[in-house]
């Protein structure tokens, strides 16, 4: 990370910098659809160096977690986001939603203006009139005596915004916000509160020796991914004493496949099985309920019990019983005393704090649709999306007397208002986040906004302004100085506290504490041969990801399919029903039905299927709307005790179409046919109590010895690697040993420990981040069918196999061949990024007429765009299949193919080139960063420290699976690792001595398994 | 005198042979042969309408180009990892063909074998106008084409020159030369007949660009020294040549490591199949020509056979390749390869191999019957069954490869789009406009060579047996 | 130039009329013929042709470019590919090949074109339509006095038709 990274930026600094990128990103913002400037300023403020990265720390407001993130901004405008390695929670890794923020900052769908609704359609209208007229509606609410029936729905967010929120509707005489987030556990958290009186305690990985999940996805966005995922990585990175997990659950989800052992226990049927845990039940009472063998049962209470404190069991349960089922799983813990090893209140993470629940929501809909709410305003949210139909929102919402919504995209809830004040993105506004720890997290402005936006604190108070009796109360010029004024030690202190973007302390402004408390509302369960899973993606979430084509395009880390929705079915279902891959499944349950191509999936129960949420956008821009299915159709209005939405254990009938529609995934064969790409090794090896079977090694005669050279070079004569090289070769230039740049001493490489990777994906979109890779899938960029009509389905360039990323997560199966006809829950995972091997002999270099591809003395395979003329034979001559061509325009705006719309393309990374059309591309190791590094040394007079740089896929991984550096410097880490007893080459039959070394996965047995016990 | 022989000389003498399989009893003198050729000149409405829809097809080619440079290649139906597709194939197709022109004035030629005689100019016209429609698909084929001379090394400022490694280049190499060369051998061919035309002519326009065209060719004894000696050695050249440029061709896919591809059986097997193709279209061709233009007497059945021995030889060569590839698989004991030859006969390609099986290896071995070797009819429709076939074997050699790799994740399909058909269209437009330019302002036979089979006048024939 | 034309009507004829001019050394003799035959070659008996020699040079020189410009321009800019040498003769053998083909053929016609003395602007004294169609001809290049002996030997021999060229 550059040297720049984090430091303080003094106050003046700061707002000359604002200042100076406002006065012209405001000219380009308003009026963006016309120019783009070429550099949003002309005199530099004077502490920016044009071409030279600054970064601003400030959190991350996509989810509940607050991540602190580097903003780098480039010239004016954030670029790129980067964990911040400052920040205790993250430590400076990030996800994939949280690195898509830039691509909600720059959507090209965002309200460019405040809009106003003229009989059915809505209209720009300027920021004075739109205050006007909403002053006007609130002081009509206010003298008909109606403040107390205005309804606020707020995007749930924590930290000091909510309750200034409050504060100014109660002196509004406006009851307090519904702050609702329809992915959050609600029930978890009541339970927690009740068993820990903490909403959500610390997960101590690295404490646990077994941890048991109940359908708790702490991988896919369950809870807070990022830091979980961080301490789940390093807990397991410690190999021989990693902690075991069992995932329990009708779908082997992202965290089921990391699991050591998955056990498919019936939907429903989690609460029998803890009681048998707990010893409130019998294990055969639990064996009826959930389908799971006895043996395994009892193994498991085994297995519990040997663990003693070091059991963590967790539950991510979204039935009806979701509460009673949560507090049971609690119970286990708190008997085997692991709360306070394992599970930490003491240091729980403050996130969820003033969350409303899905039946605090439904109530305030009920209130609308009596058409006792004269004013409602959103923020964020939307429940047209994310309620069920039943629940009847749009209808509702329809009866209220004046609707404002102050959400910044148009999505479906905001198309039904009558005024739009469109917000302002967090990276464009100030405020705060609760995170772990009673820390603070500190959100910063990164640039002006982009269009005609306003932020909605300051929007408040505006109005405030506008009515004298409040006008004193809020006489200060905006939100930022009103947080300045509240901020302990003022102005300097905060500016000071910015550098980190962290403080020790809670909100500012104390939220009212809201207790997730309800009487549950079981729906009725409905009728059918299935049951029915429905869960929120990893990548959409709820659909609020779904704008975004960088999500839209990371393929799903367990179907691997993007752009679309599916249904999961078993594979003896399948054969059963005679359904294949695409084929149009229609599930319908007693609240509706929805119809999407069948995938077919080993790691669902066959009485199950299973459909994601996140699709199915009626509205909310190019990128979402109509795109797949909406999942909520399916769930009827009921909710558990704490009053959050019941999605699980609904019954479905499943209707088998006739039509086919191809599956828009990146996966070729789910199988390695014993080719060794994502090899693994049993613990007992690695113990010594096991003898090693390598699953894939060919004796080939000839074959030379594939121990691994120093420095990972290739023995191979006249190799660029000068060592090695022909000493009779007439290798001369950067490639002599002697040559100034020392380039030759160097081998660029990198380790990917497979033991850690958990196949979430951040990698991915890093990639697409920092090395401006196109995204192909929008509908609008297929191909032509005919002279007259264009492939307008989602996805059809990948389904094409047109994808660009340069790294992609492959995931393996093994072992379950016979799955087409009976349902085994053992089977393995491995997960491969693969990225392109920079090999030593690289196949594709010779190949090359143009010399467009060659080695470079300090170990990379130089790929020269602009000298490529297209002839693909590289990527025919790959083995590892990582080059990508561009088929069409993807740069060109005149094409329709353009991936990146206005104001889109400022996100651009201006360090890498936009490839043409007709030139291929493949992963450089982010040549740009080390060339970066190695500039910035020289003109440090200093050699490049060991670990001092990385790529972007090392940098954002969450689970630090992937290590760069220069292999044959043993300074750096990857030298070291490069060595380790697990490390190998994928293909290595080949002789491409790859600069790619992977670690073998560690296998772990089944910690439940009957033989065992 | 007459007994002074040299053995050089012998060399010199051209194809003097009288082997019964090249007699042309029907035609009786010098005379005759020019007034038989030449009655195939001159247009004739039939011709105009072929004419007419060569070039509507060629047009569609082109204009399916320049859509596809201003879109991208991603029109065409490129299903990565399959990176070439149908312009691939078709210019191997292509270049196949173009190898039987030049096969049978060259190679035959230093065999003596006389039944070249009267097939040749056809089949070296059908060469130069194979390669130059050859020629265009690696330009077609490429992201980048305006930028296609790149691979050509030529002095610029930039000093960067291409690179000599690899096998596209050598392509390069191969395709050019091959075009020069062929086309050459055809116009030195043609000299002394265009003497033959430029004599007979009376239209003053015609005749004069017959005699700019005969370079003043005056038939006398130096000429015929020099043109002999020249004749020699370009046949000399153009044997190896032939071999090579297959061979070269035969590099793109060998040379890479790709399975169904890393195979040093590759050479001789493309050299095989193109000698094969090349036969199939010589047939498809002079076939019906020598029906409409009433050449029966001059390309008899005799000379249909003694092709069609050729196509059967080629076609075993060939189908015994097909086999060793499989065995090579299993022997090598390299799994990738093993499951892709199976993918290849029984997997997702069945169908497209067992076309190239049932073309280029069963139907051929029809020719052991002596009947249908002498069955123009029955040639020229087994003639279109191997073109289709070896089409197929490009196909089968191209796609399935690249679609069935090492990295299972990236195995994919391919289906080529309207684009690409378009192009294939386009390419047999491109290809019979230029030979029905040909065939009504040139001779398709050799005139002077037809004369050197056909008896000359004696004075007092028992003195001379007419032939040696 | 000056000299005698005898058109023949056939071969034999036309062969005895050669040898007898040769025997007689009337002066340069041309023979016209529409194709190859032995017969004629035997009886005129020209000296070798010296093409031959125009194609080993054009092939050495083809040959030697070929791997010169592969050669050098490998090393004048090395990049290295695959692990390969800078310079892998090998692989370059295939441009020396094709090079020497290529230069060596058009060597070849160069050749021939220039020891039959072609292109020529017109087919000059001493031709006649017909030899390129069915007749055979023989021209005697010799001054008036020496003419009339050679008419008569042409007739004699058979000729169908005896002219004077000038």
């Amino acid at each position: 990370m550059s040297t720049e990274a984090g430091t303080g930026v003094k106050r003046r600094e700061f707002l000359k910098i604002l200042g100076a990128t406002g006065a012209t990103t405001a000219v380009v913002g308003c009026s963006s659809e016309k120019v783009g400037k070429l550099i949003p300023y002309v005199a530099s403020p004077d502490n920016t160096v044009p071409g030279v990265s600054q970064y601003y720390a400030t959190t991350c407001r996509e989810c509940a977690a607050a991540c602190g993130v580097l903003a780098e901004v480039r010239d004016g405008r954030p670029i790129k986001l980067e964990g911040n390695p400052e920040h205790p929670m993250n430590r400076g890794a990030i996800c994939a939603t949280g690195l898509s923020a830039v691509q909600g900052l720059y959507n090209p769908d965002r309200y460019r203006s405040p809009m106003v609704r003229e009989g059915n359609a809505l209209k720009p209208t300027t920021w004075d009139k739109a205050l006007e007229l909403l002053a006007q509606k609130i002081g009509e609410a206010k003298s008909k005596g109606q403040a107390g029936n205005v309804v606020f729905v707020n995007q749930h967010e924590s930290g000091t915004f909510p309750g200034f929120l409050d504060q100014w509707l109660s002196a509004n005489g406006m009851p307090n916000h519904l702050s609702v987030d329809s992915t959050a556990p609600v029930a978890t958290i009541a339970a927690n509160q009740k068993a820990y009186g903490a909403a959500w305690p610390q997960l101590d990985f690295g404490a646990a020796k077994l941890v048991v999940s109940f359908g708790a996805d702490f991988l896919d966005g369950w809870g807070h991914s990022v830091p979980q995922q961080l301490d789940w990585a390093d807990a397991r990175a410690k190999i021989t004493d990693a902690p075991r997990l069992v995932y329990v659950g009708a779908r082997r989800s992202l965290t089921g496949l990391n699991a050591d052992q998955w056990i498919p226990a019936k939907p429903g049927s989690e609460m029998a099985l803890c009681a048998a845990l707990t010893g409130a039940g019998t294990a055969q009472a639990a064996s009826d309920a959930s389908g799971v063998a006895v043996g395994t049962i009892e193994a498991l209470a085994k297995a519990i019990a040997d663990a003693g404190n070091g059991v963590m069991a967790i539950c991510g349960v979204t039935g009806s019983d979701a509460v009673e089922c949560a507090t049971m799983v609690a119970d286990i813990n708190k008997k085997a005393g692991s709360v306070g090893t394992t599970i930490k209140p003491a240091s729980g993470h403050a996130g969820y704090a003033g969350l409303a629940s899905y039946a605090d929501l439904a109530a305030a809909v009920k209130a609308m649709d009596a058409g006792s709410v004269p004013l409602a305003f959103l923020r964020g949210a939307n429940p047209a999306h994310t309620m069920p139909k039943s629940a009847g929102f749009a209808a509702a919402f329809a009866k209220v007397g004046f609707k404002v919504a102050f959400t910044a995209v148009p999505d479906e809830t905001s198309q039904l208002a009558d005024l739009i004040l469109p917000d302002n993105h967090w990276l464009e506004s100030w405020g705060d986040a609760a995170g772990a720890n009673g820390q603070l997290g500190l959100q910063q402005p990164t640039l002006e906004p982009v269009f005609d936006t306003r932020a909605t604190s300051d929007v408040l108070i505006a109005l405030a302004k506008k009515d004298q009796a409040l006008a004193a109360k809020y006489n200060v010029a905006d939100y930022r100085s009103w947080y300045i004024s509240k901020f302990p030690g003022g102005g300097s202190a905060f500016t000071t506290a910015l550098t980190k973007a962290q403080v020790s302390s809670g909100p500012l402004v104390p939220t009212s504490g809201r207790t997730l408390a309800a009487t549950a509302m079981p729906a009725a369960a409905g009728n059918g041969d299935f049951f029915v899973h429905v869960f929120p993606s990893p990548t959409l979430g709820d659909g609020a990801g779904a704008n975004k084509p960088w999500l839209q395009e990371l393929p799903d880390p367990v179907s691997k399919i993007a752009w679309q929705s599916w249904v999961e079915v078993h594979p003896s279902t399948a054969k059963k029903l005679g359904i294949k891959e695409g084929t149009q499944l229609t599930i319908e349950t007693a609240a509706g039905k929805v119809t999407a191509p069948a995938y077919i999936y080993m790691g669902v129960r066959p009485d199950t299927v299973a459909i994601a949420l996140g699709q199915g956008h009626t509205a909310y821009g190019r990128f979402a709307q109509n795109i797949g299915v909406n999942a909520y159709d399916l769930v009827p209005a009921g909710w558990d005790a704490a009053g959050g939405l019941a999605i699980g254990n609904l019954k479905a009938k499943v209707t088998v179409g006739t039509d086919n529609s191809p599956l828009v995934t990146t996966e070729g064969s789910a199988r390695q046919h014993g080719r060794g790409i994502g090899q693994a090794m049993p613990i007992g090896v690695l113990l010594g109590t096991e003898q090693e079977n390598d699953e894939h090694h060919h004796e080939i005669p000839g074959l030379p010895s594939q121990d691994f050279k120093k420095g990972l070079q290739s023995p191979v004569a006249a190799d660029a690697q000068g060592e090695f090289a022909n000493p009779k070769s007439k290798d001369t230039g950067m490639y002599d040993p002697e040559h100034s740049s020392k380039m030759e001493s160097r081998r660029w490489a990198m380790t990917i420990d497979l033991a850690r990777c958990t196949g979430c994906s951040a990698c991915v979109t890093a990639c697409y981040s920092e090395n401006n890779i196109p995204t192909v899938g929008a509908p609008y960029q297929g191909r032509a069918l005919s002279p007259t009509n264009w492939d307008e389905r989602p996805g059809a360039n990948i389904i094409k196999g047109r994808e660009m990323a340069w790294i992609r997560l492959e995931r393996y199966y093994e072992g379950n061949d016979n799955t087409e006809n009976e349902f085994s829950p053992d089977f393995d995972t491995r997960f491969v990024p693969m990225m392109c091997q920079h090999c030593g002999n690289a196949p594709c270099e010779p190949v090359c007429p143009v010399y467009a591809t060659y080695h470079s003395p300090d170990g990379l395979n130089v790929q020269v765009y602009n000298r490529c003329v297209g002839t693909r034979y590289c990527s025919n001559n790959c083995p590892y299949k990582v080059r990508y061509f561009n088929w069409f325009g993807y740069g060109e705006p005149e094409r329709r193919q353009y991936a990146w719309p206005e104001p889109m393309h400022w996100s651009l990374n201006p360090d890498v080139t936009v490839r043409g059309k007709g030139v291929m591309e493949k992963c450089t190791f982010c040549v740009q960063r080390i060339r970066e590094a190695e500039h910035r040394a020289k003109a440090e007079g200093r050699e490049v420290n060991a670990d001092e740089f990385t790529t972007a896929c090392a940098q954002a991984c969450p689970s630090r699976a992937i290590i760069f550096g220069d292999a044959a410097d043993e300074n750096w880490t990857v030298s070291k690792l490069a060595y380790d007893r697990r490390a190998y080459h994928v293909f290595e039959e080949l002789n491409a001595y790859t600069a790619v070394v992977y670690l073998k996965k560690v296998n772990y047995p089944a910690p439940a398994s009957p033989a065992k016990a | 005198m007459a007994s002074v022989a040299h053995p050089v000389r012998e060399g010199i003498r051209g194809p003097n042979i009288a082997s019964a399989d090249v007699q042309l009893p029907a035609v009786r003198d010098y005379e005759q042969v020019d007034r038989d050729i030449i009655a195939t000149l001159g247009f004739t409405k039939k011709w105009f309408i072929g004419l007419a829809l060569a070039i509507v097809a060629m047009l569609c080619g082109a204009s399916a180009w320049i859509y596809q440079i201003y879109w991208g290649l991603g029109q065409a139906g490129y299903e990565p990892p399959v990176m070439w597709g149908n312009y691939i194939i078709t210019f191997v197709f292509w270049v196949g063909i173009g190898h039987a022109g030049t096969l049978i004035s060259a190679i035959l030629y230093l065999f003596r074998a006389g039944f070249r005689t009267s097939i040749y100019r056809a089949a070296e016209a059908m060469t130069v106008f194979a390669v130059m429609t050859a020629g265009l698909f690696p330009i077609i084929h490429i992201g980048r084409p305006w930028k296609f001379f790149w691979l050509i090394p030529y002095p610029n400022w930039r000093l960067l020159w291409p690179n000599f490694k690899s096998p596209l280049v050598w392509d390069v190499f191969a395709i050019s030369t091959y075009l020069t060369i062929s086309t050459t051998f055809l116009f030195i061919g043609l000299i002394p007949d265009f003497a033959v035309l430029r004599d007979k002519e009376t239209n003053p326009t015609r005749k004069r660009i017959y005699s700019i065209l005969s370079l003043g060719w005056r038939n006398s004894d130096r000429e015929w020294r020099h043109f002999a000696k020249a004749y020699l050695f370009l046949a000399a050249f153009s044997t190896p040549l032939v071999l090579s440029v297959h061979s070269v061709v035969s590099f793109d896919f060998a040379m890479g490591l790709t399975p169904g591809w890393h195979a040093s059986i590759f050479p001789p097997y493309f050299v095989a199949g193109a000698i094969f193709s090349g036969f199939a279209m010589v047939w498809t061709i002079t076939i019906p020509m020598r029906k409409w233009f009433r050449l029966e007497h001059y390309i008899t059945l005799n000379h249909l056979d003694a092709t069609a021995k050729v196509v059967l030889f080629t076609s075993m060569v060939v189908g015994c390749a097909y086999l060793i590839e499989f065995f090579i698989a299993w022997y090598s004991s390299v799994r990738p390869e093993q499951e892709f030859f199976w993918n290849r006969v029984f997997g997702q390609w069945w169908w497209a191999a067992w076309i190239m099986l049932l073309c280029n290896m069963a139907l051929p071995m029809s020719l052991w019957s002596q009947k249908l070797r002498r069955n123009p009819t029955w040639l020229f429709v087994l003639s279109l069954f191997i073109n289709l076939g070896m089409w197929f074997e490009r196909f089968v050699i191209v796609v399935p490869s690249l679609s069935h790799e090492f990295e299972p994740w990236q195995w994919g399909g391919y289906t080529p789009s309207w684009i690409d058909m378009a192009f294939l269209v386009g390419s047999f437009g491109w290809f019979f406009m230029w030979f029905l330019l040909f065939v009504k302002q040139m001779p398709v036979m050799a005139i002077m060579e037809l004369k050197e089979i056909v008896t000359p006048r004696f004075k007092n024939t028992h003195g001379h047996g007419g032939h040696h | 130039m000056q000299g005698v034309l005898g058109v023949f009507h056939h071969l034999d004829s036309t062969v005895s009329a050669i040898e007898e001019l040769k025997k007689k050394k009337l002066g340069d003799v041309t023979v016209y013929s529409p194709t190859i035959r032995h017969e004629l070659d035997d009886a005129i008996a020209g000296p070798n042709s010296v093409v031959r020699r125009y194609t080993l040079i054009g092939g050495l020189l083809g040959v030697s470019f070929g791997y010169w410009i592969a050669i050098w321009s490998s090393d004048y800019w090395p990049l290295v590919t695959g692990g390969k040498a800078i310079a892998s003769w090998i692989p370059y053998t295939i441009i020396g090949f094709e090079v020497m083909v290529l230069v060596g053929c058009l060597a070849t016609v160069a050749g021939m074109f220039i020891n039959s003395r072609i292109p020529r602007l017109t087919t000059t004294v001493g031709y006649d339509d017909r030899f390129s169609a069915g007749h055979f001809g023989v021209f005697i290049e010799c001054d008036a006095n020496k003419a009339s002996q050679a008419e008569d030997l042409l007739r004699h021999a058979g000729a169908e038709e005896v002219r004077r060229e000038a």
